[in-house]
């Protein structure tokens, strides 16, 4: 391969680029307020060049944070030519606009511009996710039903923060009017300065080490790089279109036929080395509720994360750097007006589990290309957001449920995990208890429900939530109608539910989205996660494997026998005879 | 007094004996017998007693770095280990953070999954809760403890953990349970999330005790075994056995405390480097210690070895809620192998060719390019002279191997050898920078050592790139771990969860933890049979602003802990987290997170290294054709050879110079120069300061 940098030089600099994303990102994390950032690492930080190519990313930040970056740097190119406004030394942008980059109004992007020797050279950017946005109802998370984008909550396009170095005192006088718990959310976004503050210095320092030129064209070669193995990878896959339709649930309780059990649909034209993504047959938009998916930012990063997990997955290959040559060979195809393309002001702030059932959908088309890079089906999240008002003050906490992974070849899925383009962590009970008025009654895998097959699906946990004061609940999830599917002869796994036990002791199914409802103290939320789809014919699973299973008690004996084949005495004891007898009699 | 320094590695078993009344080293290597590391451990004793004339009777002290620990976790070895906890929360290790490592794989394996340590069918719930105040909410169902122990004998566990939340709040329920658990299995190794780690977050607690429990049947057997085999040797002195903290323990808190071992072969080699530097007059240090297949990296602040913070200590991809240094580990070494891979980049390691079939240049058959190649086919190592003579070098081999990586990348061999260091020195200067650059601290005023067989090959040039103007390279580079064994003193700790918020502390409720904690450790010294002159208790504290997450440690002064004296403890938080990360949240409340205390005793240990003798004048034994960069370009020097045991001391030399020992080789560059101290150092100055 021609490289513009010597290939010394070139790893020296790569290096050094790694370095100073992963700085960012730590220092973004440690200083930050919000548990939503310091222990669910929902936040990204990368590196763009002028024009918003993105350079390199902190391997810590979250994919559906990182990944759209790029796209919130030309979101604010643009918005600044349409002004006729420049970018000059000191400034800081803020931006969230989901039309223009943005994932959704939540994630906010500050942006530090680099010069180099009197130029605009690149930007350095840090996202995350907030806790509250000023919309409808407290929390970010769990609004599911705003009528459009104004609903959301506020929206920033471009928005200077500091101007040539100067703090823009009015816009931060309007932050802290307009967001519920003031002090959290600023206090994270001055973090969010900071850190993005330290890469542009770094950055800066790269530059005048090597000059522009140099850097640049490192650069450039780490894009070609990557898009060389992703080209490289897409080779390999026979010509040809693969197809595969899913269906979230949408309003599950609505009377409207428009908004329930909507299908997703992806048709994948591998030609060469390119790919072309289509989703073509996707469900019209929504045009009042918020279940639309950003095409930039939210559709195009589910895409990528999956194609590459796929084909170029770290396991076997190694960190690859996630930058804009990756996602080179890849076009993505969704026609106006539908809910992967939606028009604005058409609401997007609950596309976070819509977009991971894109994610799902690309790999079940791509699953018959592929099958030793795939996992079965994938069980869907859901985020909650409690909420409430005591003598305090208010309080939010937001909590991602997990999801689970389908079988794979060679391996079983992998159990009670986030999915897909979502890589947050839980929030410790111990944390959650002492500085909430919330008890966790339980958290735990599901037993007796994992998706069969030679490698069984990744079991879905349960884990229960008890109000100590009154307080309210929002809900924004999916995958409670539609159960993961099935791979090569493996079964399907088991959907999502959630259940309300009210303090008088009266139960409630409740569907995927829960708009902000009040609870009374004692009431419990029960939720019970997905388990992923089963890979291979369920009696070729060896019989130790289905005997561990019982031995740890996530399988019943009679289940053993019917499911697998596998008979298992006094609870404990695999009986080989009469095994060999049940599988052969099928 | 003699002492005895014991490090056990994968390959070797190093030792060092030091009589501190005449101020005499000896130094033995000995092979490693992973099987029982005892026998390798004895066989030393006897060889290095041989060499220095003396009896083990005579020896007072024994101080021995082990990795029986770190094994039984990094190969999955260790007993089979059940666990009882909170009813409703059985899977805690199997949930974790339900967080995948990697963002980007659908292939990857979860180690709390896939491998781990506490089997579900060995994880038993039972009733009982506290809530985040400690106080009970449900009563602990002695019964279902009783019964779930005499499941777990049933099922053959050897040892059990005992896990339940807020015991670090209060760890009465989690007590109360392992006294049960200990009566139904007398014999089994019982041990409690809060008596490990009393630190809020579950998962990582819960995990840090099953690696306690995990391992320490495999620790404590080996420790007694090894006590008594040292007695059967006719050991009259005390084993120490070195902790992940840098400090030594007796063989009884390392029975009750094994995962404290976790990192026990490793902090040694910053010990040793760290008195190395003090002696040399700098306790401002980089120590970069670099084998075959690893380079350790490890930072002294004024002469303090740097700690890991609780949330980023890990050991094969579990967390560890443990006191450790904070040591950082790249895959960079004299066996990395340079390659290009399939995209199509030039890159130098993870991957080793390790010691067998090792480098292209050892002639074991080993064909792959490698770090020790590039350093011979530019004429940093003498052939003739690798291991004080013990092997010679291919040089043919190295150049052929080189040549082909030369031929792929179309540049010549040289370019392609010097590229192979410069990614890999570059990997350990982002390496270092990590641990400086990015926690605030400028490297530019810090001392760089290199140590470890290939250290002193690579301290120099990694220097450079930080802008580091001084290396030291230590007496014998190869035996630093072992050194650094004899250096420490007795290190204990207590910990106690605080949340305390400024404004509303309770002064005397404070100042009663640190009491209490001191009188913990007291215990612990008195048992030890510490005089109380020899003692020092040190104040700390873990501090955040309210709501975040990450803590920052912070000195907390003797004393009633009154307004006055937390003020100073509230400046220096905000001062220190404007350093970390570049922002103070001044006027934002502060919160005391954890408080804690450092007990050391101490043990008598080296006091000044030997004074070197060193030769008239520095003679060469031989010369090569050495390439370097110089200006940006690659340029070959006539380079002299020196023997380093014959250099003068304290007159200044200009390299370009190449100085041969037997465990290491040291490369000075062309724009360095090199001078022998009294301590028989070599210190590298950067020319231009």
């Amino acid at each position: 391969m021609q490289t513009r940098v010597d290939p010394f030089l070139a790893a020296v600099i790569h290096g050094a680029l790694e370095n100073i994303a992963v700085e960012m990102g730590h220092k973004l994390m440690r200083m930050s307020y919000s548990s939503i950032i310091r222990e669910s690492e929902d936040f990204g930080a990368a590196l763009t060049d002028a024009t918003g190519r993105q350079l390199c990313e902190c391997t810590m930040s979250t994919p559906l944070q990182s990944g759209p970056i790029p796209g919130y740097i030309e979101g604010i190119m643009r918005e600044l030519e349409a002004r006729g406004d420049v970018v000059q030394p000191g400034d800081v942008f803020m931006h969230n606009d989901a039309y223009a980059g943005a994932s959704h109004g939540p994630d906010v992007g500050f942006a530090v511009p680099i010069f180099h020797q009197g130029k605009l050279a690149g930007f350095s950017v840090t996202t995350a996710h907030h806790l509250d946005i000023g919309a409808l109802t407290p929390g970010s998370c769990g609004i599911v039903d705003a009528v459009d984008a104004y609903a959301e909550g506020l929206q920033f396009k471009a928005v200077r923060v500091y101007d040539a170095g100067k703090k823009v005192e009015p816009v931060w006088q309007i932050l802290r009017s307009n967001i519920r718990i003031a002090d959290l959310v600023v206090g994270d976004m001055e973090a969010q300065v900071a850190a993005a503050r330290i890469g542009a210095d770094r950055y800066s320092d790269l530059l005048d080490k090597y000059g522009l030129e140099t850097v640049t064209g490192a650069y450039e070669d780490l894009l070609d790089y990557s898009e060389k193995l992703m080209r490289d990878a897409i080779a390999a896959i026979p010509d040809g279109k693969y197809n595969a339709r899913t269906y979230i649930d949408g309003y599950l309780d609505s009377d409207d036929p428009a908004l329930k059990e909507l299908p997703i649909e992806v048709t994948l034209t591998i030609d060469g080395s390119d790919i072309l993504v289509d989703l073509t047959g996707t469900a019209p938009q929504t045009p009042n509720k918020p279940i639309n998916m950003p095409l930039v930012g939210t559709v195009d990063c589910a895409v990528w994360l999956t194609l590459r997990s796929i084909l170029l997955d770290s396991d076997e290959y190694g960190a690859i750097p996630q930058n804009s040559g990756l996602t080179r060979p890849i076009s993505i195809h969704a026609p106006e007006g539908c809910l992967a393309n939606p028009i604005f002001p058409a609401p997007v702030i609950a596309r976070f589990c819509p977009g991971n059932a894109v994610a799902d959908t690309v790999m079940k088309a791509i699953a018959p290309a592929v099958p030793r890079q795939v996992s079965a089906g994938i069980g869907n999240l859901r985020v909650m957001a409690f909420s409430g008002q005591n003598a305090s003050g208010p309080w939010v906490h937001m909590e991602i449920m997990e999801g689970a992974y389908g079988g794979r070849s060679g391996k079983d899925g992998m159990d009670a995990v986030d999915t897909l383009y979502a890589n947050t962590r839980n929030n410790p009970v111990e944390d959650i208890e002492s500085h909430l008025p919330l008890r966790v009654l339980n958290y735990e895998l599901r037993e007796n429900v994992a998706g069969v097959g030679q490698w069984r699906g990744g079991i879905g946990s349960i884990r229960s939530f008890e109000l100590l004061e009154d307080g309210a609940v929002s809900v924004e999830g999916d995958g409670q109608r539609f159960a993961p599917w099935g791979f090569a002869g493996g079964k399907d796994g088991a959907p999502a539910h959630v259940e309300l036990l009210h303090a008088d002791g009266q139960k409630e199914e409740l569907p995927s989205k829960i708009p902000y409802r009040r609870l009374a103290k004692g009431d419990r939320l029960v939720a019970y996660g997905p388990c992923g789809g089963g890979y291979g014919d369920p009696f070729s699973r060896t019989p130790e494997d289905v005997l561990r299973d019982v031995l740890d008690g996530l399988l019943e004996v009679d289940a053993a026998r019917e499911n697998y084949g596998v008979a298992i005495v006094d609870g404990v004891r695999l009986d080989a005879a009469a095994t060999e007898e049940l599988r052969a009699g099928r | 007094m003699i002492v005895l320094g014991v490090d056990v590695g994968g390959t070797f078993t190093d030792l060092i004996l030091a009589d501190l009344t005449k101020q005499e080293l000896t130094i033995h290597k000995t092979p490693s017998t992973p099987a029982n590391p005892a026998i390798g451990v004895v066989a030393g004793l006897q060889a290095i007693c041989e060499k220095a004339g003396v009896t083990t009777s005579q020896i007072g002290g024994l101080f021995h770095g082990t990795t029986v620990g770190t094994n039984a976790m990094l190969e999955h070895g260790g007993s089979v280990t059940g666990m009882i906890t909170n009813e409703g929360f059985r899977d805690v290790l199997h949930i974790g953070r339900h967080q995948r490592p990697q963002h980007y794989s659908i292939m990857q394996d979860l180690p709390w999954q896939n491998r781990p340590m506490i089997r579900r069918q060995h994880r038993h719930t039972v009733g009982g809760r506290l809530d985040a105040r400690g106080e009970e909410l449900t009563p602990l169902d002695e019964a279902a403890v009783r019964d779930a122990a005499r499941t777990l004998a049933g099922q053959g566990v050897e040892a059990v953990l005992v896990g339940f939340l807020f015991s670090y709040v209060n760890p009465v329920h989690e007590k109360r349970a392992a006294e049960i658990v200990q009566e139904e299995m007398p014999d089994a190794f019982v041990t409690t999330s809060s008596g490990v780690a009393p630190q809020f977050r579950e998962f990582e607690r819960f995990t840090t005790g099953a690696m306690s429990a995990f391992i320490g049947p495999k620790v404590r057997r080996y420790i007694t075994e090894l006590q008594k085999e040292l007695h059967d040797q006719g050991l009259k002195g005390e084993l120490h056995v070195m902790t992940s903290s840098g400090g030594v323990a007796t063989p009884e808190m390392i029975a009750e405390k094994p995962a404290s071992t976790l990192l026990s072969g490793l902090v040694a080699g910053v010990r040793g480097g760290a008195w190395i530097g003090n002696h040399a007059g700098t306790d401002r240090l980089i120590t970069l210690d670099i084998g075959g297949t690893s380079a350790d990296i490890g930072i002294v602040v004024d002469g303090r070895l740097a700690e890991a913070d609780t949330r980023s200590a890990s050991i094969a991809g579990f967390p560890v809620m443990l006191p450790m240094i904070d040591i950082h580990t790249i895959g960079a070494g004299g066996g990395s192998i340079a390659y290009i891979d399939r995209g199509g980049a030039f890159r130098v390691g993870p991957e080793s060719a390790g010691a067998d079939p090792g480098p292209a240049a050892y002639g074991k058959g080993g064909d792959l390019p490698t770090v020790t190649d590039a350093n011979l086919v530019l004429g940093r190592l003498a052939p003739q002279n690798f291991l004080g003579g013990d092997m010679t070098l291919d040089v043919d081999a190295s150049r052929r191997v080189i040549g082909k990586l030369a031929d792929q990348l179309g540049r010549s061999p040289e370019e392609t050898a010097e590229g192979t260091l410069t990614v890999l020195n570059s990997n350990m200067a982002n390496a270092i920078r990590s641990r400086t650059v990015q926690k605030g601290i400028d490297p530019r005023e810090f001392t760089l050592s290199g140590f470890g067989g290939a250290g002193p090959l690579h301290a120099a040039e990694v220097a450079g790139m930080l802008g580091v103007q001084r290396v030291l390279i230590p007496p014998h580079p190869g035996i630093t771990s072992a050194m650094g064994l004899l250096t420490a003193d007795l290190e204990y700790h207590a910990l106690r969860t605080a949340f305390a918020v400024k404004g509303a502390i309770d002064h005397t409720r404070l100042t009663g933890l640190f009491d209490d904690m001191q009188s913990e450790l007291s215990g612990i010294f008195d048992r030890d049979g510490v005089p109380a002159e020899k003692r020092r208790m040190l104040r700390e504290g873990d501090l955040r602003y309210v709501g975040q997450g990450y803590e920052l440690k912070i000195d907390f002064p003797d004393g009633p802990l009154d307004a006055a004296a937390l003020e100073q403890v509230w400046q220096a938080f905000h001062d220190r987290h404007r350093t970390e990360y570049g922002h103070a949240f001044e006027g934002a409340p502060i919160e005391i997170v954890t408080v804690k205390m450092r007990g050391l005793g101490e043990v008598e240990k080296l006091g000044t290294p030997p004074e070197a003798t060193g030769s008239a004048e520095a003679s060469p034994v031989g010369h090569g054709q050495c390439v370097f960069r110089v200006e940006d370009k690659l340029q070959v020097f006539e380079t002299p050879y020196f023997d380093r045991t014959d250099l003068p001391v304290g007159q200044s030399m200009q390299g370009p110079a190449i100085l041969l020992q037997t465990d290491s080789t040291t490369v000075v560059p062309p724009d360095w120069s090199f001078e022998v101290d009294r301590f028989a150092n070599v210190v590298m100055t950067h020319d231009g300061q």
